[in-house]
């Protein structure tokens, strides 16, 4: 359905909700929610699929509580608006801080994520033909697996609310990887791999991808490294310091910062699925998160990430604001509902205004508090080589194998693709099978080094998953070369 | 249900794309799912959808695409239009180096022996009935978080090659409440699974929540990093059970050098002689599919029989590529693990075996060495440390690091009685699953490699 045809039966359900006595309503229809998966493994096209999706999904705050109704059917628009009303009824039977959205003013806008060349333009063969010849880049003797993959998204959705609001966005996102295996000397699969990032600057389609800048300049040095860990011992346990590059850096962030920073999960409301968070309402202006080496932004101002959106899942425009200042935690991700309950709670007011963090990763889901974009701000330290030099005993670590954080977000491990050895602020050589842990605040007061703007870039997470009804949403970090000292790295035997 | 004209629709296209010689599978899914969620002793938010998929996959040779459309489908038109992009999508893909297996339905099938329409069509008021009973029954001045999942799955499945059609429709739900301490952040939790509407009962969650609330009145324990006889519950288990088998019996990983079994094969003792694991679609405490996603017919496959690895599992493509015989994994699976021969009660089992960690839940779980099978995650909700057969202490947030064949190999005691652990997540189409394991495991030897100083 067009949007046009939809402005006077939406209209019509909000008003008809409003009337019935709701404090506020809001509906979001996707014409489309398109995306294409092409796998290439060892050559072969192991996956060429597409899917779209269309619906409404309907939200109603009905006696402080939410209803939530979607349909894909176009023929039950009506239908929708009757069942979130129905839905925030009965919620409203068990409500003990009633939910409040504030008063704003509605908001008329569109959003189109940057783009020269949309990938859904690009002729299919035009794609596989691409995508062979990445594959034929990442070949050598010693290489037994190679998979290339793309996955792009394309969404064009309205939004409307009770408040009057009218937003259109059409988001594009290009995501790629490259992984290279082979079987080390202990009979082991090693890997390495490359995903797609950006600079922070620039457009978000199939130019994008096809920028080796971006993505495939990295792959020569790939099939080195692969080569290297396949003869390399195994990072010994002990304690030491480790810096982590952008790939694994980015992780470590989103974790560890980024999921203890949203609001929702500091208020309890993710305590059966994802957990909660150490952070507290009385932690924000107090709380010392790490040295003062660190400071963290949410959406940065970013033109060309995943987690650059324009406007919210609520209408509220996407907000530039620091999260962590100095070391000092000073905000976090945030939606009206929940600043709203979060300055109930502490009686006071924590904060002034949402942070336009409430998304939705499709029409049949309601909107949760997410990470946008969560960056590191560039420090003083230089470059990687700077940092490597002023490293006594160390670990350089890149990209994730494995990640697993506790529940509040307190402590966690990570096991990485490859480490190199610094010993006297040089480097020595490749071990395999890296993994560090460690306890958050701990961790982050022990950051001794940041890198500047020529180690920083945006790395793009497509599959960050939170919330019930489950849902995976794509967010971009910002992140500087860091190092930790101290860390505990690799296992006990 | 699937209305006659969406039925009649799938078949009618289905039918010319076999006059056409087209070599396509559809596979029509429709979910009514309710969610309610609760946050802070409220209904946090009150959710219905009712979505129709479909996908449709054709080969062309060597050959293959895809196509998924969510939106109304309702008459031939909307499938033939999905027909004819999945076959624009195959004629114009690269060629594989081998063929391809077609997915075919083997049996016709109408299945709904878990459906119940008082369930598919609860009222959410009652949910809400049944979390105020625990709110107000449970822990005054503690909070009450929680979700309730319930719905319908149908899928109809229809291929090209043959005339058969398979069908099923059933009902599922999973619940948790967690309640937690607002300053101590500590965290209990009670889990119940079913298909039908009565299978959820207050009673249960509260009566869980009272063996433990006394225990958790007590100051929590730092467990310092070692190795502890851990008392595994049911949740834990499955959850261990689930990566062993997928990091371990998947084809392609083994096929491909990656699994933690690749230096063993079947035939060989791979764990415990008290683990014997299956597949068993026909099982009551898991979601029962007859068939599965590829069209394939399921029935009981043994898995690992007393410790010995007795087959692995292969998807189509998997299978093709290899030269292997697939099997019907494709969807949700029944893993099945024969209980024990242990007390009745987890306490009785450890009752000479001084101080043992409980854990009946893993939070978190991810794999940091396949290859080795080793596997990380953290306790989290309800566990204690347990001196002599008494519960004594909450336990502080507890890393397990440790391997699939340590924990798996080394069992001191396995319930006589078995538990259903739902398994399901709603991150995409509905797809019920759950496992039917022991009520708990005790494993000696377990490596604990960092303790937070909270909960």
């Amino acid at each position: 359905m067009k949007y046009d045809e939809l402005d006077g039966p939406v209209g019509k359900g909000i008003a008809g909700v409003m009337d019935a006595g709701a404090g506020y309503c809001d509906a979001r229809y996707y014409a489309e929610d398109g995306s294409e998966t092409l796998v290439m493994y060892d050559g072969n096209l192991e996956s060429n699929s597409s899917s779209f999706e269309s619906g409404l999904g309907v939200r109603v705050l009905y006696g402080g509580a939410w209803g939530f109704a979607a349909t894909s059917r176009g023929s039950d628009v009506a239908q929708a608006f009757d069942k979130a009303l129905a839905n925030a009824k009965t919620a409203a039977m068990l409500v003990s801080v009633p939910l409040d959205m504030g008063v704003r003013p509605g908001v008329k806008g569109s959003y189109s994520s940057p783009v020269q060349k949309d990938p859904f333009d690009v002729p299919l063969q035009e794609k596989l033909g691409f995508l062979a010849s990445m594959d034929e880049r990442l070949k050598a003797d010693f290489v037994q697996r190679r998979v290339v993959f793309l996955y792009l998204q394309r969404m064009r959705n309205r939004f409307w609310n009770s408040e009057g609001s009218i937003i259109d966005r059409n988001l594009v996102n290009c995501f790629a990887n490259a992984i290279i295996m082979a079987q080390d000397s202990d009979g082991q699969m090693q890997r390495r791999s490359k995903s797609l990032h950006t600079t922070g600057t620039g457009t978000r389609g199939w130019e994008m991808v096809t920028d080796p800048d971006l993505w495939s300049g990295r792959f020569e040095g790939m099939k080195e490294e692969l080569s290297q860990l396949l003869s390399a011992p195994e990072l010994a346990f002990g304690r030491r310091s480790v810096i982590l590059l952008p790939g694994q850096g980015h992780l470590q962030v989103h974790e560890t910062i980024g999921h203890p920073l949203e609001l929702d999960r500091i208020l309890g409301y993710e305590l059966s699925f994802a957990g909660g968070s150490f952070v507290t309402l009385d932690s924000f202006g107090k709380l010392r998160y790490g040295s003062d080496k660190l400071s963290v932004s949410a959406y940065g101002s970013i033109e060309n990430s995943p987690g650059t959106f324009g406007f919210d899942d609520e209408g509220t425009p996407e907000r530039d604001y620091l999260l962590i200042d100095k070391g000092l935690l000073v905000n976090c991700l945030t939606s009206r509902a929940m600043i709203s309950e979060a300055n109930q709670a502490a009686g006071r007011r924590v904060f002034e205004s949402s942070g336009g963090a409430s998304r939705s990763t499709a029409f049949h889901k309601a909107p949760i508090d997410r990470m946008t974009n969560v960056n590191v701000l560039p420090g003083g330290d230089g470059t990687l080589e700077d940092i490597v030099a002023t490293t006594e005993d160390g670990v350089i670590l890149d990209n994730p194998t494995s990640w697993s954080i506790g529940s509040n977000r307190e402590h966690f491990h990570f096991g990485c693709e490859i480490a190199w050895e610094v010993k006297g602020g040089k480097v020595t050589r490749v071990l395999k099978n890296p993994t560090y842990r460690g306890h958050t605040l701990d961790f982050y007061s022990k950051l001794s080094a940041v890198g500047d703007r020529s180690t920083w870039v945006v790395e793009q997470v497509p599959n960050c998953g939170k919330g019930e009804p489950n849902q995976v949403m794509e967010i971009g970090h910002g992140v500087p070369v860091m190092r930790f000292d101290d860390v505990i790295a690799g296992e006990e035997r | 249900m699937l209305d006659e004209t969406t039925r009649d629709a799938i078949l009618r296209v289905r039918d010319e794309a076999a006059d056409k010689g087209i070599d396509a599978f559809f596979v029509m899914h429709r979910e009514k799912s309710h969610l309610m969620r609760i946050g802070n002793n409220s209904v946090s938010l009150n959710t219905s959808v009712d979505l129709t998929r479909l996908d449709v996959e054709v080969i062309d040779g060597r050959r293959e695409g895809s196509y998924t459309v969510m939106g109304d489908i309702t008459g031939p038109e909307s499938v033939r239009s999905a027909l004819d992009a999945a076959v624009e999508k195959a004629s114009l893909s690269a060629p594989k180096d081998y063929d391809p297996i077609s997915p075919a339905v083997q049996g016709n099938a109408e299945e709904m022996l878990q459906y119940d329409e008082a369930l598919e069509e609860m009222d959410s008021r009652d949910k809400a009935v049944v979390y105020r009973e625990i709110i107000e029954g449970s822990g005054k001045g503690l909070n009450h978080s929680g979700s309730w999942s319930s719905g319908s799955t149908e899928v109809l499945l229809a291929c090209t090659g043959n005339g058969n059609l398979a069908w099923r429709i059933g009902t599922d739900q999973q619940f948790s409440c967690v309640l937690k301490h607002p300053k101590e952040k500590w965290e209990l939790a009670s889990f119940q699974t079913g298909w039908r509407a009565g299978d959820v009962k207050a009673g249960a969650t509260l009566a869980a929540f009272d063996r433990l609330l006394p225990v958790y009145e007590k100051p929590g324990f730092r467990v310092e990093p070692g190795e502890y006889t851990v008392i595994f519950g049911s949740q834990a288990l499955a959850e261990i059970v689930g990566m062993a088998l997928g990091t371990g019996f998947g084809g392609r990983g083994y096929e491909e050098g990656m699994n933690w079994t690749c230096g063993s094969g079947v035939g060989d003792r791979i764990l415990s002689e008290k683990v014997t694991l299956v597949d068993d679609p026909d099982d009551n405490d898991t979601f029962r599919f007859g068939f599965d996603m590829a069209g394939m017919t399921r029935s009981r496959f043994p898995l690992v029989e007393r410790g010995v690895m007795k087959s692995l599992l292969y998807d189509l493509a998997t299978a093709a590529r290899y030269g292997r015989r697939p099997t019907p994994h494709h969807g949700s699976v029944s893993v099945v693990m024969a209980p024990g021969d242990g007390p009745e009660c987890p306490l009785e089992a450890v009752k000479k075996m001084g101080r043992v960690l409980f854990i009946p839940a893993l939070h978190y779980t991810h794999i940091p060495n396949r290859s080795k099978g080793i596997f990380t995650g953290s306790s989290r909700f309800s566990a204690v440390l347990v001196e002599d057969g008494e519960m004594v202490r909450p336990i502080f947030s507890s890393r397990i690091t440790d391997t699939f064949q340590n924990v798996l190999g080394n069992i001191a005691a396995l319930a006589p009685w078995r538990a259903s652990v739902n398994g399901s997540s709603t991150y995409g189409r509905r797809m019920p699953e759950a496992a039917s394991v022991p009520g708990y495991m005790v494993s000696t030897g377990v490596r604990i490699s960092d303790c937070a100083e909270s909960f």
